[in-house]
């Protein structure tokens, strides 16, 4: 089983990275959405980093959702990062629920963090 | 095939932490089987949600000790039936759901059919879906 774990990166130029190992549900989806909201309310734009996620399901994307959310509410920057090394249960969550044109997605992390950090909640 | 036997059967609190449980026992199951990443993938996350659902919804009161739900799979030459059931309240719409109200849609569109019974206080809910296991291509469902 790999690790669950929510690890916030020391923020780059001000972006604070969220990077999410493992798998994640129903049972560890109350610690991402504090770990976001907290975040947010201090108005630091937010990427999450989804590459190392193995597992998620629609508990997280709730939680993904609800943080973008924030982040528009605080005029605050919002990114996800799922890249070619993410695996493929994670992209397939966004593709059965069609919800990849709702979050700015990006394949890396540093095209996340530039986006986020100008306020780019348009993916 | 002996439809009383099942490969893998579990029975775990409806508690959050035991749904990784019950996703890891399927996949162990369908990695000993001729799948494809795909179909794993779905089964894994098609079950997710139906424990999910049982941990989420299905007690309302609090958990007493009969507050469980379990997990059968049954893999046959072609296809993989689960059965995912909790002996709570049944399937009702709820407004007031913390979710995004995704799981059943979800389960519909990844597994190759799926169907409901039960619904009440009484009997609980039952999710038994099946999958194809040569399925490469597209999303299962169906009506």
């Amino acid at each position: 089983m790999n690790t669950q774990q929510i690890v916030v990166d020391t923020a780059e130029n001000g972006v604070s990275v969220v990077v999410v190992h493992g798998e994640h549900d129903v049972y560890t989806a109350p610690s991402l959405r504090e770990q976001l909201s907290s975040l947010l309310e201090d108005g630091n734009p937010v990427v999450v980093d989804l590459t190392p996620a193995t597992f998620i399901d629609s508990s997280i994307l709730g939680v993904l959702l609800g943080g973008l959310r924030r982040a528009r509410e605080h005029e605050s920057g919002f990114a996800l990062v799922i890249g070619e090394a993410s695996e493929p249960t994670v992209r397939r969550i966004f593709e059965v629920t069609g919800l990849f044109p709702v979050f700015p997605v990006f394949a890396s992390r540093e095209e996340a963090v530039s986006a986020a950090r100008a306020n780019g909640t348009n993916g | 095939m002996d439809d009383d036997v099942f490969d893998v059967w579990l029975r775990v609190p409806a508690r959050p932490e035991n749904v990784a449980l019950a996703r890891q026992a399927l996949a162990g199951l369908c990695e000993a089987l001729p799948t494809s990443p795909k179909v794993l993938a779905d089964v894994k996350l098609a079950v997710t949600e139906a424990c999910t659902n049982c941990v989420v919804h299905a007690y309302p009161n609090g958990l007493g000790e009969d507050a469980v739900f379990e997990v059968e799979a049954d893999p046959g030459e072609n296809e993989l039936l689960v059965i995912v059931r909790d002996y709570g309240r049944g399937i009702s719409p709820n407004t007031e759901s913390p979710g995004l109200g995704l799981g059943l849609p979800l389960i519909a569109a990844l597994s190759r059919t799926v169907e409901f019974r039960g619904g009440t206080a009484v009997s609980g809910t039952e999710v038994i879906m099946s999958f194809g296991l040569d399925d490469d291509l597209g999303d299962g469902n169906r009506g």
